[in-house]
């Protein structure tokens, strides 16, 4: 558990936070200047003006009352800043093993978990930006921190390139038992790793809880093109070259068509993530529509997002979906909790991101 | 070619240049990283202060250093009792070229300390270095090039140190008389060819430290553009 009753001045305002975090990872919300990053530099010990209490796991990394404010070297936490922050001097593994607490087999371990082989000999300078993304997060991983803070580690990478590392952070979530801030603007992306959010706005905690709790403000809050609302943990089913599409089951849920994606093996789990605006709600049985994807369902709940209304729909199996709809449809098709409805999604709408 | 003598005077001068760049380069990596991170009020006057030898008349630098360590002063005379006189002696030289070469180093390093960005200092604090271990894993290595072209610059100017040299040391031969003094007493004498011959030995010896030093700015300059 992360303990944190702290105060921070910045130029425009002074970030106060207190919080208890308790998940196994923390996705910090909010828009640019929210005082994201200044939280994870405070806690990293970067902050000199960081004034209040720190603890992890009830050991103070910072308070005030008992004259404690350990350095840097001393807090063993694992910081991945949003630009990587590697070391231009050093090829790629020797930033992997910069680190004082690592050994050989902890650097091989982690270079094989990352996926890093390939890219040692290389600097900096001729890294991708996901390449340095994931170098920056094995040299933190290696130095066996307490707590991991990642500040946006997929915010420079285009769509395609998120997905080829969120998979890798997954396989940290699930690989190190290390506690995860992962601070992001990006819904989406706190929703398929965090399991407690924390939302600042100019430096103070707007909300916290369990992502799926808090879901309509931050959909609401979050720029609408980056969010994905559904995310599901799945199963893949089978491959089927043919008709160009990989079946999955979402986890005690329905089958799911997606675009064949044949790396993907059989059995493997995956994140399937469909935007809300791509679920399309329909108050009969659907005939004639070239969706693979229809599931009959009950409107459980209707929620003003912004200028849209986001309908959750519970099918007879699974986790419930959403649909992003305008007030028109709702009020065209006169949804209203408990009414039945059928939802349908493209198989195109369907990605695969773990 | 040059006399014994004179091959005397080139390799004194060399000797203390080097001992000279040697003493300056833990003060003068001190200062300039100070002067690099600090941004408190003041900055200015404090960088004006350790760059006023480079405007500065040598001879006025040099008459400062008399007067500070002559045996009249507490300090000369305390340095002559343990005996390490200062005023008419190699070290007088040492100190003079020392002194004048100084600003040089430390210009050149702050502007090197100046472009390492701080964040790596604090992840490398973050990846359990000490400051210590910080600044001779990160901050020395990318600031280097800068801290060793200055060095080299420090080195020649103390190769060519006149005024402040005089002032303080005097031209004894043997004793004091490096390869700038050597040159103007020649010249004084009228035996042209042996300043000739010196200046010859000078422009050798300070090619070689300034190529060194564009060689070395030519590499930090290749690498920032990758």
């Amino acid at each position: 558990m992360i303990e944190l009753s702290l105060e921070v001045p910045l130029a425009a305002f002074v970030l106060r936070i207190a919080a208890n975090l308790t998940g196994r990872v923390t996705a910090i919300l909010g828009p640019s200047g929210a005082g994201k990053t200044t939280l994870l530099e405070a806690v990293a010990g970067l902050r000199r003006k960081a004034r209040g209490r720190i603890a992890l796991d009830g050991a103070a990394l910072l308070d005030d009352a008992r004259r404690v404010n350990l350095a840097p070297e001393r807090r063993r936490v694992g910081y991945v800043p949003q630009d990587a922050g590697l070391f231009p001097h050093l090829t790629a593994l020797e930033n992997v093993k910069f680190g004082a607490r690592g050994d050989e087999g902890r650097v091989s371990t982690v270079i094989d978990t990352l996926g890093l082989r390939p890219l040692l000999n290389r600097y900096p300078v001729s890294l991708s930006g996901g390449e340095r993304q994931r170098v920056a997060l094995a040299r933190a991983l290696v130095n066996r921190p307490k707590v991991l803070l990642l500040d946006e580690p997929l915010a420079s990478l285009d769509v395609e390139l998120k997905e080829r590392i969120l998979p890798y952070l997954l396989r940290v979530r699930e690989e190190w038992r290390a506690p995860m801030l992962y601070v992001t603007h990006n819904v989406g992306e706190a929703l398929s790793l965090a399991d407690q959010v924390l939302v600042l706005k100019e430096g103070a905690v707007q909300a916290s809880g369990a992502p799926r709790e808090i879901l309509p403000s931050l959909a609401a809050a979050a720029e609408p093109s980056a969010a994905i609302e559904n995310l599901f943990a799945a199963r893949v089913v089978s491959h089927d070259p043919e008709a160009g599409v990989t079946r999955l089951r979402i986890d005690g849920g329905p089958e799911v068509s997606a675009p064949l994606a044949p790396a993907w093996a059989s059995g493997a789990g995956a994140t399937l993530a469909i935007r809300a605006e791509d679920v399309l709600v329909a108050v009969e049985p659907v005939r004639g529509l070239s969706a693979r994807n229809v599931y009959a369902g009950r409107v459980a709940h209707l929620d003003v997002a912004g200028a849209d209304v986001l309908v959750r729909i519970d099918l007879s199996l699974g986790p419930h979906w959403l649909a992003r709809l305008t007030p028109a449809a709702v009020r065209d098709l006169a949804l209203a909790p408990d009414a039945p409805v059928w939802v349908a999604v493209k198989s195109h709408s369907v990605k695969l991101i773990a | 070619m040059l006399t014994a003598d004179e091959r005397g005077v080139v390799l004194f001068t060399l000797g203390i240049a080097t001992l000279g760049t040697l003493l300056i380069l833990p003060v003068g990596i001190a200062v300039a990283l100070a002067l690099a991170r600090y941004r408190g009020p003041g900055k200015g006057a404090l960088e004006t202060l350790f760059s006023l030898p480079l405007v500065l008349p040598p001879t006025a630098v040099g008459i400062l250093l008399l007067e500070g360590l002559s045996r009249r002063t507490t300090l000369g005379a305390w340095l002559s009792t343990l005996g390490l006189d200062v005023v008419f002696t190699w070290r007088g030289v040492l100190l003079a070229t020392s002194v004048m070469s100084f600003p040089l180093l430390v210009r050149s390093a702050r502007t090197a300390f100046e472009e390492v960005d701080p964040r790596l200092v604090g992840i490398a604090r973050t990846l359990g270095h000490g400051p210590v271990a910080a600044f001779f894993r990160v901050t020395l290595p990318l600031a280097w090039r800068g801290v060793a072209a200055g060095a080299t610059l420090a080195f020649a100017r103390a190769l060519g140190e006149f005024g402040a040299t005089i002032m303080v040391a005097g031209n004894i031969p043997g004793r004091t008389r490096t390869l700038a003094l050597a040159i103007f007493h020649e010249s004084q004498l009228g035996r042209d060819d042996r300043a000739m011959a010196l200046a010859a030995a000078t422009v050798v010896l300070a090619f070689g430290a300034l190529w060194t030093t564009e060689w070395l700015t030519r590499r930090r300059a290749r690498r920032r553009q990758t």
